[in-house]
C-alpha cells in the first residue's frame, strides 16, 4: 500500500467489516431454511384409490384417499378427493382421475347435479365433466392425478399434470 | 407557573401520597435511574383542546396492541402449533378452561375493533389535514402499521386449523403463486411443499408471533416518536391562523408557551397553535375513558359472542363452503370480478398494490397548505368513493357467499 493506512480509518473499516461478517454469518444459515422447501425433492408414492367397477359413465363420483403427507415429519395421512370420471370415447370407456382442487384459488370443487358441472363456493368457478373451466375465474382446466389401473382398481400419485 | 415548580409538584404528587417508607426508596432509585425527568417528559406536554376526544383513537390503538400482545402471550400457554393438535388444544381450551376460552375471544375480538379503530383512526387524521408538513413521516408510518396489522389478522385467522382456517390458508397462500416469475417460490417458502401441510402451520405461527410484531412493535416505536417530534397538533381546528399576526408574534408565542411546544416549527401556519391543555391529565384521562370503553366492548364480545371453532380442517370436504374473515371481503370479492389468466393478477396484486401505495402516497398527492377538508375537494370526493367503494365490494360478496 502507497499511503499507510491511519489508526482511525482501520478501526472504521474494521466496523464495517466485522459488522458485515457478523450479518452474512446469521444470515446465511436463515435463509437457508427458510428457502429449504424449494429444493427439497419428494417421493410421491402410489395411493390405492379403490375398486372404480361401479362408477357410471357420466357420472363423476368422489373417492376419499388418505394422501401420506411427505412434506414433513411422519403425521398421519391427509383424506383427499379423487373424482373418477368414465366416459364413452367411440366404443372405449374413457377413466379421468381428476383432482378437485380448483386451479384459481385451491378451494374443494364439487360436481353439482343440477348444473352438470364442477362448481367451486369459493369464487364460483365452474368445470365441464372433463374438467375444462367453462366459468369464473379459474385459469385452466381441472388437474389429472399421475394413475394406473390394475384390473378395475385405480391407484393414483400425489403428482398433478395438466388435461 | 414556570417549569420548575410545575416540575416537582408533579414528583411529589408521584411519590409523596403513595407511602411515606416508599417515598425515600424512591428518591434512591430516582436519583440513579432518572425516572421522575422521564415521566415529567412523558407527561407534561402541549396538547390541542379541540378535538381532544377524536385525538383518543391512538391511544386506543396502542391499548388494544398492548391488549393483543398480552392475550397472544398467554394463549400460548394453550395453543400447540401442529396440524394434528392444534384444534384439540383449541377445543380443550373451549370445553374445559373457561376463562382460557375468554382470553381466545378477547384475542379475536380485540383483533376485529382494533381494525375498527385503526380505521377511525386513519379517517379523522385524513379528514383533518393532519398528514401535511412536517408530518407525512407519521402518516407513511401509520399505513404501514396498518398494512402489518392486516398480515397480522389473516395469519392470525390461519392458526385455529379448523375448517374455516384451513381454507383461509390455502388460498392466501396460494394467492402469491400468481406473483410473476417468483410466484411458485414464494408459495413453496411459505407452505413448506406445494401443499398447505404441517410446515405451512409452523411458518404460518413463526410469521405471526414474531416475525410481524417484531416489525411491528419498532415501527409503533417511531409513529410514536415523531408525533411527540412535531406534536398532536396537525389539524386545521387547533388554528386561529390570524391574518393579523406578523410571524414574529407567531414566534413570540412558540417560545412561550406552557407546557412547551414539542413542535418544530417548520411551517409557521401551523406550527403555533392556540387553545392549549396538558397532556396529563386532560387528555390521558379522555383516552383512558375511550380505552376502557373499548376494552370493555372486547370482553363482553369475548364472552357473550365468544370465539368460534369449526369443524377441524378436512382437506377433502364436497359441501363446506369457504368464506374470508370480513376486513377481507373486498379483497375476495376482487378475487371473483378479475377471473382467469392475466386477470387475476390484475385483481390479485395491481389493484391492492396501487390502492395501498396511492394511501402511502396521500401526503405526497395533497401538498397545498390547506388542511380544512372543504377546502380539498380533490382529495376528499376520491377517498369518500374509494371508502363507499370497499363497503359496496363487501356487500357483493356477503351476498354471494350466503346466496350460494
Amino acid at each position: 500500500m502507497a499511503r499507510r493506512m491511519s489508526r482511525r480509518r482501520f478501526m472504521v473499516l474494521a466496523t464495517n467489516v466485522a459488522g458485515a461478517g457478523i450479518t452474512l454469518l446469521i444470515a446465511a444459515p436463515i435463509v437457508g431454511e427458510v428457502l429449504q422447501p424449494i429444493f427439497t425433492r419428494r417421493a410421491h408414492p402410489w395411493v390405492r384409490v379403490g375398486d372404480i367397477t361401479q362408477v357410471p359413465v357420466g357420472l363423476p363420483t368422489a373417492y376419499v384417499v388418505q394422501m401420506p403427507t411427505t412434506q414433513a415429519w411422519k403425521v398421519p395421512p391427509v383424506a383427499r378427493i379423487v373424482y373418477v370420471v368414465k366416459l364413452n370415447v367411440g366404443s372405449a370407456v374413457q377413466v379421468l382421475p381428476l383432482s378437485n382442487v380448483c386451479t384459481h384459488m385451491q378451494c374443494d370443487v364439487h360436481w353439482d347435479q343440477n348444473l352438470q358441472q364442477f362448481l367451486c363456493p369459493c369464487h364460483g368457478g365452474l368445470y365441464s365433466i372433463t374438467g375444462v373451466n367453462v366459468g369464473g375465474p379459474p385459469p385452466r382446466p381441472l388437474f389429472r392425478y399421475r394413475h394406473k389401473l390394475v384390473g378395475e382398481t385405480l391407484y393414483v400419485r400425489d403428482q398433478l399434470t395438466e388435461a | 407557573m414556570s417549569v420548575e415548580p410545575r416540575r416537582s409538584k408533579l414528583v411529589a404528587r408521584l411519590t409523596h401520597p403513595v407511602a411515606r417508607p416508599l417515598a425515600s426508596v424512591y428518591r434512591w432509585v430516582d436519583e440513579r435511574m432518572g425516572i421522575s425527568d422521564l415521566v415529567y417528559k412523558a407527561l407534561y406536554e402541549a396538547v390541542p383542546r379541540r378535538g381532544a376526544w377524536t385525538y383518543t383513537l391512538g391511544s386506543v390503538t396502542l391499548i388494544i396492541i398492548a391488549l393483543q400482545i398480552v392475550t397472544g402471550m398467554f394463549l400460548l400457554w394453550s395453543y400447540v402449533p401442529s396440524t394434528t393438535e392444534a384444534w384439540l388444544s383449541l377445543n380443550y381450551l373451549a370445553h374445559h378452561n373457561e376463562f382460557g376460552a375468554i382470553v381466545r375471544g378477547m384475542h379475536l375480538w380485540g383483533a376485529y375493533v382494533l381494525l375498527l379503530v385503526i380505521g377511525l383512526h386513519m379517517v379523522r387524521t385524513f379528514v383533518s389535514g393532519s398528514y401535511k408538513k412536517p408530518r407525512e413521516l407519521n402518516w407513511i408510518t401509520g399505513v404501514i402499521l396498518f398494512l402489518l396489522v392486516l398480515a397480522l389478522g389473516i395469519t392470525g385467522a390461519m392458526l385455529p386449523w379448523d375448517q374455516a382456517a384451513f381454507w383461509t390458508t390455502v388460498v392466501t397462500t396460494h394467492v402469491l403463486s400468481y406473483v410473476p416469475l417468483l410466484g411458485h417460490w414464494l408459495q413453496e417458502v411459505w407452505r413448506g411443499g406445494n401443499q398447505v401441510g404441517p410446515v405451512t402451520l409452523t411458518r404460518t405461527f413463526a410469521i405471526h408471533i414474531w416475525l410481524l410484531p417484531a416489525l411491528l412493535v419498532p415501527l409503533i416505536g417511531l409513529h410514536i416518536y415523531l408525533l411527540r417530534r412535531h406534536g398532536e397538533h396537525g389539524s386545521w381546528v387547533n388554528y386561529r391562523n390570524d391574518p393579523e399576526e406578523s410571524e414574529r408574534e407567531r414566534a413570540d408565542r412558540v417560545l412561550r408557551a406552557e407546557p412547551p411546544y414539542p413542535a418544530v416549527p417548520s411551517d409557521p401556519a401551523y406550527s403555533v397553535p392556540d387553545d392549549l391543555d396538558e397532556f396529563f391529565p386532560s387528555q390521558v384521562g379522555k383516552d383512558a375513558i375511550v380505552s376502557f370503553v373499548a376494552v370493555l366492548i372486547i370482553f363482553v364480545m369475548a364472552v357473550v359472542v365468544g370465539s368460534p371453532l369449526e369443524a377441524p380442517a378436512n382437506a377433502a370436504s364436497l359441501t363446506y363452503v369457504p368464506t374470508p374473515e370480513w376486513f377481507f371481503l373486498p379483497l375476495d370479492q376482487l378475487l371473483v370480478q378479475f377471473p382467469q389468466a392475466w386477470m387475476i393478477p390484475v385483481g390479485v396484486f395491481i389493484i391492492p398494490g396501487l390502492a395501498s401505495t396511492l394511501l402511502i402516497m396521500v401526503p405526497f398527492l395533497d401538498r397545498s397548505p390547506d388542511r380544512e377538508p372543504w377546502k380539498r375537494p380533490q382529495l376528499m370526493v376520491p377517498a369518500l368513493f374509494t371508502l363507499l367503494f370497499l363497503i359496496f365490494e363487501a356487500l357483493l360478496g356477503v351476498n354471494r357467499l350466503f346466496n350460494l
